[in-house]
């Protein structure tokens, strides 16, 4: 495996068991690799969009697509773990890659009333509610954290 | 990409019009998406791909176009 596919995978398998989106340190202590090397990795993954870093730290992921570093608006449990997604398609696409079974909890930007989505045996459940995109496809990654 | 209580919801919050989709649609755009993602082999989708994904759930029309 390349050192870009080793890093991705293992920044995703920590995030998957811990919740928490590893630092570049962690990961390269895992992998027993530079840090250098593994800060290279994060800028290269952010680069080509598959992860998006921290702004100003190049040890820091925002975003380990399809999770979010930090706390959001949709907050997935699944597998007995507790994640938070960049928006309503990461947080349904974490209850995809743990296996099509979850809860996905937000609220409504306009009301604020909660609303939930449920997966079962790798089907929704529960649909409630409509979902919006703001900004068209090609124009997403203009501006990632708005989109 | 936000999930609002109804389509009344959308319109009254202010936002732009942009383009909507039921949850089922995107269930299914998200499993698609994101459920082989830690598999080594997963590689990053070309703009066509993309195109075809989003058309294959009914999202078509300029506002899908990635190319």
């Amino acid at each position: 495996m390349s050192i870009l596919v080793r890093v991705r995978i293992a920044v995703l398998e920590r995030t998957i068991a811990s919740g928490q989106v590893p630092t570049a340190g962690e990961i390269a202590a895992e992998l027993e690799m530079p840090v250098a090397m593994v800060q290279e990795a994060y800028a290269r993954l952010g680069e080509s969009h598959v992860f998006v870093g921290e702004p100003g730290d190049p040890s820091r992921l925002r975003m380990a697509n399809p999770f979010s570093a930090v706390p959001t608006a949709f907050k997935v449990t699944a597998r007995g773990g507790l994640y938070y997604g960049n928006c309503v398609w990461d947080a349904l696409g974490i209850v995809a890659l743990l296996g099509g079974e979850g809860v996905v909890e937000t609220s409504c930007p306009d009301c604020s009333e909660p609303l939930q989505l449920s997966v079962s045996d790798g089907k929704l459940l529960e649909s409630e509610g409509v979902v919006h995109f703001g900004v068209p496809a090609r124009h997403w990654w203009d501006d990632i954290v708005f989109t | 990409m936000l999930l609002f209580r109804s389509e009344e919801h959308v319109e009254q919050s202010g936002k732009a019009k942009g383009a909507l989709m039921t949850p089922e649609q995107m269930w299914r755009l998200a499993d698609t998406w994101y459920r082989d993602r830690d598999d080594p082999a997963w590689r990053r989708r070309s703009a066509e791909e993309a195109e075809e994904v989003f058309a294959q759930i009914g999202l078509t029309g300029e506002f899908w176009k990635l190319s």
